[in-house]
């Protein structure tokens, strides 16, 4: 992996831990007394600045350690965080983020106004401790050096244990110039009472180096809390270095010194001969970077999870980092495996032979069962994005005056990976539209009775194979009048044309639309919602607004759950085979003898109740002559029931959805395509179209008899 | 060379480790948080622990006391990682058994240098 | 067959294009051989009711589903059956900015060659519709006419 990889995972790591230091922010306006956040808070801005300094982002480091240094007085609770903190406080995380991301395009002015700021609100803030020059302690540098050094090492008995080895130690020492060193003996007890992992031995070392205290205390700052250690200065005329050299061999580790007779003085002189190399400061230089301010050891970081919606309660949930993209090949493959099973299905069917029968029937399942697994793997909860707008309503709120309160429910609601992402954008705007122009500001609402706060509801929930979004909000309802007047303005409808309301509404997702009486710098600029509507129906959704005057406006989006693989009814009209996704299917029933005849009738007579439908052979434009006995499929949406007349269904068929092409997109009863066990391409019926198809000629029809 | 066990939360710094100590012949293992690597030092038997102290499930502390804990791992250099230069924490993990410590943010040849003072084939 | 090749784009200038050679109809048309993905033999098609007329169906390559477009309804000449002879060219287009896969029904795929652009009296040919903004050019090759037709417009 290269370094630009690593950076991916820095930007990557830090993307989320901004993500994490938003939320916390926002909880923390909430319920400023929270310690917790506090920390939370903290840990992710440690976090950030250590690794942003570790790959570069020097800047991010610097800020961040202002910041941190600045906020301090809220983490040692001397001061309560009051909602303009938290303001800057969130301006800083966005300042953090543009330096990671676009750092050639990001003023440090912002910076220092930002940290300026903040110093208001936190003063008398507690002084900043001095960038110190190294992180240990740097000696006073000696005017004249000595020629070298006179020291006596004695360590704790345990230092061995903790992974320190004074051999190596005293090898480092030799690094730095000639020296010798002479082992003390007295403190080694008796055989039995020896414990091999302790050290016993202390040691006399002349080291003849032209060097400081400090490249000394260097070699042992590991230990320097676990030793004993002094030192006198030589002076030039000290003995001059006889070398004897012995070797390596002596292991002092376990004390079981052959030679050395422990009742006897020290005898043995060891000299470890210097190598003939120009004697280095020090194995470790301490780094001449800005350290941090003295900190107290925060507590133990507690990860969130990418997944994770709810900030305050931490659960190991183990997860794994996937590359996007793995994920995506994983699916494609997954997608060829059902095809290609499917044919194998086919093939076996066809068989006589009940070995491959059995096989194909146990691949069957096992195809099956991957595919749940891996689409599975793909379903992300919306919370995700819902922690998002937390921030952009807040800031809406704030820079248009209106207070608003935002609710979110249906967090877990899961959708596929790919759908999230393309949701935000829509989202966004929605919730602009909502703040800006549904929430009245706080006057009208105290006028007309209201709550001064407005509430915009933010909702997601499974129904049936959809998944619903909704974007609710109290304000003033959609103002019908000047949504037609402003249409009639643009020229699209003639001024005495008779339309519903709700076909009126539509014109609000018309290109370049918008009633707004001013052009916020927000919305209104009526680029928003045909972008929006276009959106939601590339990914095989619809859109619906509905309105109460003076109550509010809702928004709903329709979203397939998944974009990849459906079961499905497989049908067949004339000559082709279409596929109705199962999900939507409630009941096959046969065309009773009185329906096959009607010719002109729009509804069927299904135990009781009256349903529209369609027959596929008009839609589909099949001449051939219709098969005898017609079956039809009961489908529907949530709300409306639908029949559909086809000519036979054939069976069920898991299938990989593949989009139709751009050449096709006008032609909206197909949702899109897939490939049959026999390699031919059958198409994917759209049944929210076939729905509104339906229901507009029985309107139609009803209409015309009255 | 050596094997040299990295213990830290964040993928990055496991990352800049690894790139600065495969390059001269080391090979890096890898976990995620103190439990992790209690377990794969157990399993593989580094020459050296490089862990971090703020980590979920089980923190640096706890896993340098843990490891001092296993008899076949006595003598195993055990350094952390510390943006703080305070004596507070270095006592803390010496008093929990660390050899040494490399401050945040490191150079890779200081990186380079502990693991050569600490690991003598 | 498949051409897995691109090549450096030579607008309709004087330097020499490559191209495939196919027969549609009466005529033979030259696609850009940059254009060409495969060239397959004839599969079953399925129909898109409600599609417009020159993509009046989808067919199945490797497991995409692709709209397999008829050249001829664009250029007025009547539709014949399939022959022995019959191929299916897949090219890749731009449409919209991206990049998208369309078969060509072609009645005989000739060769992959090279042909220049001369200057050519474009002659109005006695029974056949043509639009202007359907081709790049008319050029000569072993003496017959071949059209270079502009799919993208062709298609969009």
């Amino acid at each position: 992996m290269s370094f630009a990889d690593a950076t991916a995972v820095f930007r990557q790591e830090a993307s989320e831990l901004l993500e994490v230091l938003e939320g916390t922010l926002l909880d923390l306006g909430l319920r400023p007394h929270d310690k917790d956040l506090v920390d939370t808070a903290f840990r992710a801005l440690h976090t950030i600045k250590g690794s942003g300094a570790m790959f570069g982002f020097d800047k991010v480091a610097a800020f961040t350690h202002e910041f941190e240094t600045a906020f301090d007085r809220v983490r040692k609770g001397e001061i309560v965080p009051t909602q303009e903190l938290i303001a800057v406080a969130l301006a800083a995380k966005d300042y953090i983020r543009a330096l990671i991301e676009t750092p050639d395009e990001t003023d440090t002015i912002i910076g220092d106004a930002i940290l300026g700021d903040l110093t208001q609100f936190v003063a008398p803030r507690a002084a900043t401790a001095e960038p110190t020059a190294t992180a240990t302690v740097a000696a006073p540098m000696q005017a004249n050096r000595p020629a070298g050094w006179k020291l006596y090492l004695e360590f704790e008995q345990h230092v061995l244990r903790n992974g320190s080895n004074p051999l190596d130690l005293l090898e480092d020492l030799c690094k730095l110039g000639p020296c010798f060193a002479v082992p003390l003996t007295d403190a080694i007890p008796l055989l039995d009472e020896i414990e091999p992992e302790d050290c016993y031995l202390k040691w006399d070392v002349t080291l003849h180096c032209d060097c400081d205290r400090s490249a000394i205390d260097d070699v042992f700052m590991f230990v320097c809390d676990e030793m004993k250690l002094r030192m006198t200065p030589l002076t030039q005329t000290d003995v001059a270095p006889q070398v004897v050299s012995l070797g390596q061999d002596m292991v002092v580790q376990n004390a079981l010194i052959q030679d050395v007779d422990v009742q006897d003085e020290p005898a043995v002189t060891v000299v470890v001969e210097a190598p003939a190399i120009v004697p280095e400061q020090g194995p470790v230089a301490p780094s001449p970077v800005a350290a941090t301010p003295a900190e107290l050891a925060t507590p133990a970081a507690a990860k969130v999870r990418r997944e994770e919606p709810k900030r305050s309660d931490e659960r190991a949930v183990a997860t794994v980092r996937v590359q996007a993209e793995r994920l995506d090949e994983l699916m494609d493959r997954v997608g060829e495996l059902v095809i290609a099973q499917a044919r194998l299905s086919q093939l076996a069917a066809t068989s006589a032979d009940l070995s491959i029968k059995m096989i194909a029937e146990e691949i069957e399942r096992l195809a099956g069962s991957l595919r749940d697994t891996t689409m599975g793997a793909r379903m992300v909860p919306i919370g995700s994005l819902f922690g998002r707008f937390r921030r952009l309503v807040h800031d809406l709120s704030r820079d248009l005056g209106k207070p608003v309160e935002f609710v979110t429910s249906g967090e877990d609601t899961e959708l596929d990976k790919t759908m999230i992402e393309c949701l935000a954008d829509p989202l966004v705007h929605l919730i602009r539209n909502a703040i800006d122009h549904g929430i009245e500001d706080t006057a009208a609402r105290t006028a007309a009775g209201k709550t001064e706060s407005g509430r915009i509801e933010l909702q997601a929930v499974h129904s049936g194979a959809q998944v619903l979004v909704t974007v609710r909000d109290n304000g003033g309802g959609l103002n019908t009048a000047r949504i037609r007047a402003k249409a009639e303005e643009q020229g699209l409808i003639a001024p005495g044309a008779t339309l519903s309301d709700s076909d009126i509404h539509q014109f609000l997702f018309h290109p370049g639309f918008s009633t707004a009486q001013t052009i916020s710098a927000l919305s209104g600029r009526g680029v928003g919602m045909d972008v929006v509507k276009r959106t939601i129906e590339n990914m095989r959704g619809s859109i619906d607004l509905s309105t109460r005057p003076g109550q509010g406006t809702t928004v709903t989006l329709r979203l397939p759950l998944t974009l990849a693989i459906i079961e499905g009814l497989l049908i067949r009209v004339g000559e082709g085979r279409y596929i109705i996704p199962l999900s939507a299917v409630e009941e096959c029933v046969e065309l009773t003898p009185e329906d096959q005849r009607s010719r002109g009738r729009s509804f069927l007579n299904v135990r009781g109740s009256l349903v529209p439908f369609l027959r596929l052979r008009e839609l589909l434009h099949v001449n051939a002559a219709a098969d005898p006995h017609q079956k039809t499929i009961i489908i529907s949406t949530g709300e409306c029931r639908v029949g559909l007349v086809a000519d036979q269904i054939i069976g069920s068929h898991q299938t990989v959805i593949k989009s139709l092409s751009k050449l096709h997109s006008d032609v909206t009863i197909f949702s899109g395509a897939t490939i049959l066990g026999d390699g031919t391409a059958a198409l994917i019926l759209d049944v929210a179209q076939l729905v509104a198809l339906a229901q507009a000629k029985a309107e139609k029809q009803m209409n015309e008899a009255a | 060379m050596a094997t040299i066990l990295t213990v830290d939360d964040s993928p990055s710094m496991r990352q800049m480790i690894r790139m600065t100590l495969e390059p001269a012949g080391h090979s890096v293992i890898e976990a995620g948080d103190g439990a992790q690597g209690l377990a794969k030092a157990q399993a593989s038997r580094p020459d050296m622990v490089i862990t971090d102290l703020n980590m979920p499930v089980m923190n640096g502390l706890d896993l340098i006391r843990a490891l001092r804990k296993q008899p076949t791992l006595t003598g195993l250099p055990i350094v952390f990682l510390t943006t703080e230069s305070s004596d507070g924490a270095k006592q803390e993990a010496k008093s929990a058994g660390a050899t040494g410590w490399i401050t945040k943010p490191f150079v890779p040849a200081q990186l380079l240098a502990v693991v050569g003072k600490l690991v003598r084939s | 067959m498949s051409i897995a090749h691109k090549q450096d784009s030579s607008a309709a200038t004087d330097r020499a294009l490559q191209v495939v050679m196919i027969g549609l109809g009466e005529e033979k048309f030259a696609l850009e051989a940059e254009l060409v993905r495969e060239i397959i033999d004839p599969v079953p098609v399925t129909k898109v009711a409600g599609a417009r007329a020159f993509v009046p169906s989808v067919i199945n390559v490797r497991g995409n589903v692709i709209p397999l477009a008829d050249l001829r309804t664009r250029f007025g000449m009547p539709v014949a059956d399939a022959s022995v002879d019959t191929r299916i060219v897949v090219v890749e287009l731009k449409i919209d900015n991206e990049p998208v896969l369309v078969g060509l029904t072609a009645d005989k795929v000739y060769e992959v060659t090279e042909i220049v652009r001369t200057d050519v009296q474009q002659t109005p040919r006695v029974g056949m519709h043509w639009r202007p903004e359907f081709i790049r050019f008319i050029t000569k090759w072993h003496e017959e006419f071949v059209i270079v037709p502009n799919i993208e417009r062709i298609l969009n």
